[in-house]
């Protein structure tokens, strides 16, 4: 009983570790431009489906060490570019935070049902990173679910250090903190709006890679995936990346402790109903701004 | 050096600012007052780019008009907000850096930054997070943050408000330092006339988005116009 404990905390912790990477590039893009992006379960499924036409119609070399390099490039183009065609001349319009949420919405659909008809309603599964068992005293683990979690975490670490010391990150924090102060201190809100899509859709793009690969590519997974971030970035507190981080580890656990105990079809009201709960009573989430 | 020419701002309806020309010359303090709503805000919003308007700006002989926020700060025109609080996780010095870093010419100049907090006076502050500051060191904040990016004008909108006695005379002196030993010209919108008559050399009156005076302090706190609709019969009795 313990051992199975053990188990479900650090599937819970290995699924969290990726929540935890895809919901703080959500965060990024709501603390910065205040507008939600919800498309972003979308690209989740792009990451999948990237991976995989690398890895078995193209049979790339290298196999994930390939795929992992040419999808920053890749997601970054993709998301600069997303920013720059279809959200940028929308900015024109006082309500304009309102139109991104119904183009990103109305995106999301177009990109699931072309899924559909590109590669086919059916599921689609990718190789594992790498094969075999760890075992760790009694605790025996998948060395897939180890990479998983080291990848997001690197993830996150790599983030963090873009974001605290480069000239970019300090100009996103500049925005996200103060949008006409970052302006008259010479800050290009444009491009660092543009630059923060691209840094999300990075971020988004790896979960979809690293959990894919995990689980399977589902032309239509990705409402399920926009749920999971769009809890976590309100029960975080929106905009709070921090909060996100704390969010979505919380709620990988409680998915996994769910799951285990009354069965994975009670785990999206757990969560929905955590949601709930927190913001009736702390209506800015766990770490969210007044 | 600043000219405006023919400026208008509509909000819809509203008419923010309704055919508005003035000019700075450089080296000046140049004051702005009129009654709240009076559009005095929303004109520093136009020439720092904030928002689309109908005529002509002009600075330093070239043509600003259109320009984005970014690129008229690092033209030379800084400014503040009435409310002083800008990137709340960063400390005195990462914020005054954040200016020079992105809005001087030339990029992050680290001897600068550190001389523009020195002349702010709040070098004893340097490790200090900003929201911890009390209400006159944000305000410093402020203005060190707009003067790292090396301005050739600054544009403060009510940098006195909520300030004590003893809070309004050392920003005066500082804001006269910046424009006598920095040589920075200054655009000033204040509500306490005293400030303005005591700093400036010009000041426009504004209300409903127009004109009603433009003259040296004393010229125009004597015109009737002015009285009538801002400073009121108490204020020329006072006086």
């Amino acid at each position: 009983m313990f051992l199975e404990i053990i188990d479900v905390f650090i599937s819970g912790l290995i699924n969290g570790s990726v929540y935890a990477l895809m919901a703080v590039g959500l965060t990024l893009v709501y603390g910065v431009t205040k507008a939600f992006n919800f498309a972003y379960g979308s690209f989740y499924n792009l990451g999948g489906y990237f991976a995989w036409i690398l890895l078995i119609p193209l049979g790339v070399i290298g196999g994930y060490f390939s795929v992992f390099f040419i999808a920053i490039p890749f997601f970054f183009i993709v998301g600069y570019l997303l920013e720059k065609v279809l959200i940028s001349p929308l900015r024109k319009y006082d309500d304009w935070e309102m139109k991104v949420m119904m183009l990103t919405l109305g995106l999301s659909l177009f990109m699931d049902f072309g899924y559909q008809a590109i590669f086919g309603p059916r599921i689609k599964s990718l190789p594992g990173i790498i094969e075999g068992t760890a075992q760790i005293g009694e605790v025996v683990l998948f060395q897939q679910d180890i990479v998983i979690f080291i990848f997001s975490i690197s993830g996150m670490l790599c983030f963090g250090w873009v974001l605290n010391n480069t000239r970019t990150g300090m100009a996103v924090q500049a925005v996200a903190q103060n949008p006409a102060g970052a302006q008259i201190v010479g800050i290009p809100k444009d491009f660092i709006f543009a630059a923060t899509f691209a840094i999300s859709t990075i971020m988004v793009g790896f979960g979809g890679i690293l959990l894919c690969q995990k689980n399977f590519v589902d032309p239509m997974g990705s409402t399920d995936i926009m749920i999971k971030a769009w809890v976590i970035t309100a029960f975080g507190g929106m905009g709070s990346i921090r909060g996100s981080l704390y969010a979505a580890f919380i709620l990988g656990i409680l998915e996994a402790f769910v799951g285990w105990y009354f069965g994975m079809i009670h785990v999206q009201i757990a969560t929905l109903t955590l949601l709930l709960v927190t913001l009736a009573i702390r209506p800015r989430g766990l770490m969210g701004r007044e | 050096m600043l000219k405006v020419k023919n400026l208008t701002k509509k909000f819809g309806e509203l008419i923010a600012v309704n055919d508005l020309s003035f000019e700075v010359k450089k080296g000046q303090v140049y004051g702005i007052a009129g009654p709240n709503g009076a559009g005095k805000s929303t004109v520093y919003n136009l020439i720092t780019g904030n928002y689309s308007y109908e005529g002509k700006i002009e600075f330093d002989g070239h043509d600003i008009t259109g320009l984005p926020p970014y690129r008229i700060a690092k033209r030379g025109i800084a400014r503040t907000f009435q409310v002083p609080e800008i990137f709340p996780s960063l400390n005195v010095q990462e914020t005054i850096r954040v200016g020079s870093r992105f809005g001087a010419r030339g990029g992050l100049d680290l001897k600068h930054s550190d001389e523009i907090m020195n002349f702010v006076g709040l070098e004893e502050d340097r490790l200090q997070h900003t929201g911890l500051l009390n209400l006159l060191g944000k305000k410093k904040l402020m203005i060190g943050a707009a003067l790292a990016t090396k301005p050739k004008i600054l544009m403060l909108d009510e940098p006195m408000a909520g300030s004590n006695a003893s809070e309004i005379a050392d920003l005066m002196v500082l804001i006269r330092n910046i424009n006598q030993q920095l040589g920075v010209t200054i655009i000033i919108i204040e509500h306490f006339m005293k400030v303005l008559t005591e700093l400036t050399e010009t000041l426009l009156i504004i209300e409903s988005g127009s004109m009603i005076c433009c003259d040296k302090p004393e010229i125009v706190t004597n015109d009737p116009r002015v009285i009538e609709s801002y400073l009121g019969d108490s204020y020329a009795e006072d006086k």
